[in-house]
């Protein structure tokens, strides 16, 4: 038991680095974090924060341009430690990993399907890939897991092509693709953004069941925060390749300190609030991770700046007491 | 009992695959495209002033002999051209129809079809062999500078590749011709050396013994090389740029993500989608076997069609050059059809034609 309460995956001072003409990119910046089983961490910021880089690094699939450094240590099934970012790209080890023990969703489903093939074909080529080659058992599996995902008449949909699905239904293959070989740690990457919202609220039901019923770990990436308070058990709020706040999904909707978390829950739309209140927006960009000053990223655009402070030294991730860890120098300055 | 049961039985119809209509669809389109084209063809070739006959008349006047006027208008009525063009035009192609006989060509003093039929042999074994040669080569080289994008090998490609693009292909025939010369001392001129060329002249060899023997390929070579570049630069262009385009895909990246190897991505997924325009390429392709590199040809002095048709538009030999140029018509819509049941096979989407089955 105690073992099982152990993280499956540890992410320590994760940085991706594109080199380009003019310089190095540096769009993931020193991510910790760690997800135990049966647990939903959520991956939140805004676009461009480094969450996607993030977690395709996990399984070792992003672009050659990008460099990952740091560590990714991951518990696999044998209760081994695996560093991810020690084992070759292309290398047999990893892709004994990928899709078996780590999965993923992606964003839009209508491009995550090959046209050229029958959905049947894909999802069935994982089974194939991990659990077994024999034809007709793999199939029955494929099946069973497109039943499970909400496909009616799986039969007659295993063999048709991507474009024969509506978005809603090509998440629910999506997903099935993700699960079918049941594994220990499944990263969302925004998998409901591309869906209208009564389908949005299906599909995340779906997962929480799902989850529920495989027992495994989920690192759900998006820049809803609706659908955080709904999923997560905890949260980790990105903003420029860094985290600068982490907590429980309840601290960080009662209590957020960063005020780039403050900014993020301002700017969501309230049931009751007047008409004439404007939304709250947080002013200016995200921005380019080249060639960044020693001081705090959100600087520029945050409201609560100390001048002398900020601009000078990066703020260190720092306990509150709890899981309750924030980046500002203003929090630590209060004593919070 | 048996009555029902056929009425329970749906009626089979031979069209109702959506594969089967569609080819019965295209092969009804044939006849009025090859008719209208015929006659465009037809009206085309005899758009240059004169005939055949004032062509040949104005030769033997140059050379200084008398022709009466009597003898042209024999001629004239021996050979149809005193009749309207749209009489010549309708005997042509009833005859065509009702008798495959393409007409008499002028020049050779024989029928049409021998005349194509001599050379044909030879033109669809350095055709095919050359378009094999591009294919082959460029195919996988296309996926090599893809995958390897921005790698050594890849510059080296796409300069190649440029190159030949850029480069005419008569040019490239010459250079290669001077440097056999000046490296070998042999002129490698023509698809035969003398003993095969005495060998065929008398009988003694068929073009499928020919095709067998070791000097046949030394002279083959330079061919290969001048016409199969063309269409191998292209190709490697393509696919390297279909290549880059589907490796970009997210169903790439969603295929690593559960597993899958590179090789197999790359086989599996990529390759099938991106060959899409190089089998679009194959409808001229049949055509091209037919009579295509007519400059190389005659740069390169090959016994094949494209010198044949060039001589026959020459000489004003209407027939001759009117069929060769309705066979690669035909030969056109034949590969077109072709390529679009290929890709069909290729594609899906294609295949259902945007229709979803519910």
């Amino acid at each position: 038991m105690e073992m099982n309460n152990q993280p499956i995956i540890q992410v320590k001072n994760l940085c991706v680095d594109i080199k380009t003409d003019e310089g190095t990119l540096t769009p993931v910046r020193g991510v910790d974090f760690e997800i135990r089983p049966g647990e939903t961490l959520g991956l939140v910021g805004e676009s461009g924060c480094g969450k996607s880089l993030t977690s395709k690094a996990i399984l070792a699939i992003n672009q050659k341009k990008c460099v990952s450094s740091g560590e990714i240590l991951f518990r696999d099934d044998k209760e081994d430690t695996v560093d991810i970012l020690t084992l070759d790209p292309r290398g047999k080890q990893i892709r004994d990993i990928r899709g078996r023990q780590i999965s993923m969703i992606f964003q839009e489903p209508m491009v995550a399907f090959s046209p050229m093939y029958t959905i049947g074909n894909q999802i069935n080529e994982c089974t194939r890939l991990h659990i077994t080659k024999d034809k007709k058992e793999s199939k029955r599996i494929t099946l069973e897991m497109m039943k499970k995902v909400g496909i009616a008449n799986a039969e007659k949909r295993y063999d048709q092509y991507p474009h024969e699905f509506s978005g809603g239904m090509l998440q629910r293959a999506l997903i099935a693709m993700a699960l079918v070989c049941k594994p220990r740690l499944l990263i969302a990457d925004e998998p409901t953004t591309a869906l209208d919202v009564t389908i949005q609220a299906q599909i995340l039901e779906l997962m929480k069941e799902l989850q529920k019923e495989l027992g495994m770990a989920i690192l759900f990436i998006t820049h809803d925060l609706g659908t955080v308070a709904k999923m997560c058990d905890r949260v980790a709020v990105m903003y420029l390749g860094k985290i600068v706040e982490t907590g429980t999904a309840r601290e960080i909707y009662k209590n957020p300190q960063h005020p780039y978390t403050r900014g993020l829950m301002g700017s969501v739309h309230k049931i009751g609030t007047l008409k004439a209140d404007r939304l709250f927006s947080i002013e200016g960009t995200v921005p380019l991770a080249l060639n960044l000053g020693p001081g705090c990223g959100f600087y520029d655009r945050c409201l609560d700046r100390i001048e002398g402070v900020c601009d000078k030294a990066d703020p260190a991730l720092t306990c509150l007491g709890g899981e309750h860890c924030v980046a500002c120098h203003k929090c630590r300055k209060e004593g919070v | 009992m048996e009555a029902s049961a056929t009425k329970a039985e749906p009626r089979r119809n031979p069209f109702s695959s959506p594969m089967a209509r569609f080819i019965y669809k295209r092969v009804l389109t044939f006849i009025p495209i090859m008719l209208i084209m015929s006659l465009l063809i037809f009206i085309i070739i005899q758009l240059p002033p004169g005939d055949y006959l004032t062509t040949y008349i104005a030769g033997l006047k140059a050379e200084g002999q008398v022709v009466e006027e009597a003898e042209i208008a024999m001629l004239k009525e021996q050979f149809g051209l005193d009749q309207p063009w749209y009489v010549q035009y309708f005997k042509w192609i009833w005859n065509i129809i009702t008798d495959f006989n393409f007409g008499y060509s002028f020049d050779f003093g024989r029928p049409v079809w021998p005349v194509i039929a001599e050379v044909l042999p030879m033109t669809i074994a350095v055709s095919l062999i050359t378009m094999l040669f591009g294919y082959l080569v460029g195919i996988p080289l296309g996926i090599y500078s893809a995958v390897r994008q921005y790698s050594l090998g890849d510059y080296v490609l796409t300069f190649i590749g440029f190159l030949g693009m850029a480069m005419p292909n008569f040019l490239f025939a010459i250079l290669l011709m001077y440097g056999t010369y000046i490296w070998t001392g042999t002129a490698f001129i023509g698809l035969y050396t003398e003993e095969i060329l005495l060998a065929v002249n008398s009988g003694a060899m068929q073009w499928y013994h020919v095709l067998v023997h070791p000097d046949f390929w030394a002279r083959m070579t330079i061919p290969i090389l001048v016409m199969g570049t063309d269409g191998l630069c292209g190709t490697l262009r393509s696919m390297r740029a279909q290549m880059l385009d589907e490796l970009g895909c997210q169903y790439v990246l969603a295929a690593r993500a559960k597993g899958v190897s590179e090789a197999r991505i790359i086989y599996k997924y990529c390759l099938r989608a991106a060959l899409n325009p190089t089998v679009s390429g194959l409808s001229g392709m049949l055509s091209k076997i037919f009579n295509g590199s007519t400059i190389s040809a005659i740069v390169l002095n090959l016994q094949i069609m494209g010198p044949r048709l060039y001589d026959a538009l020459k000489a004003q030999d209407m027939y001759l050059a009117g069929t060769i140029l309705l066979v690669m018509g035909f030969l056109i819509v034949l590969g077109t059809l072709l390529s679009d049941i290929v890709l069909a096979w290729l594609d899906p989407r294609i295949r259902f034609e945007g229709r979803s089955a519910d």
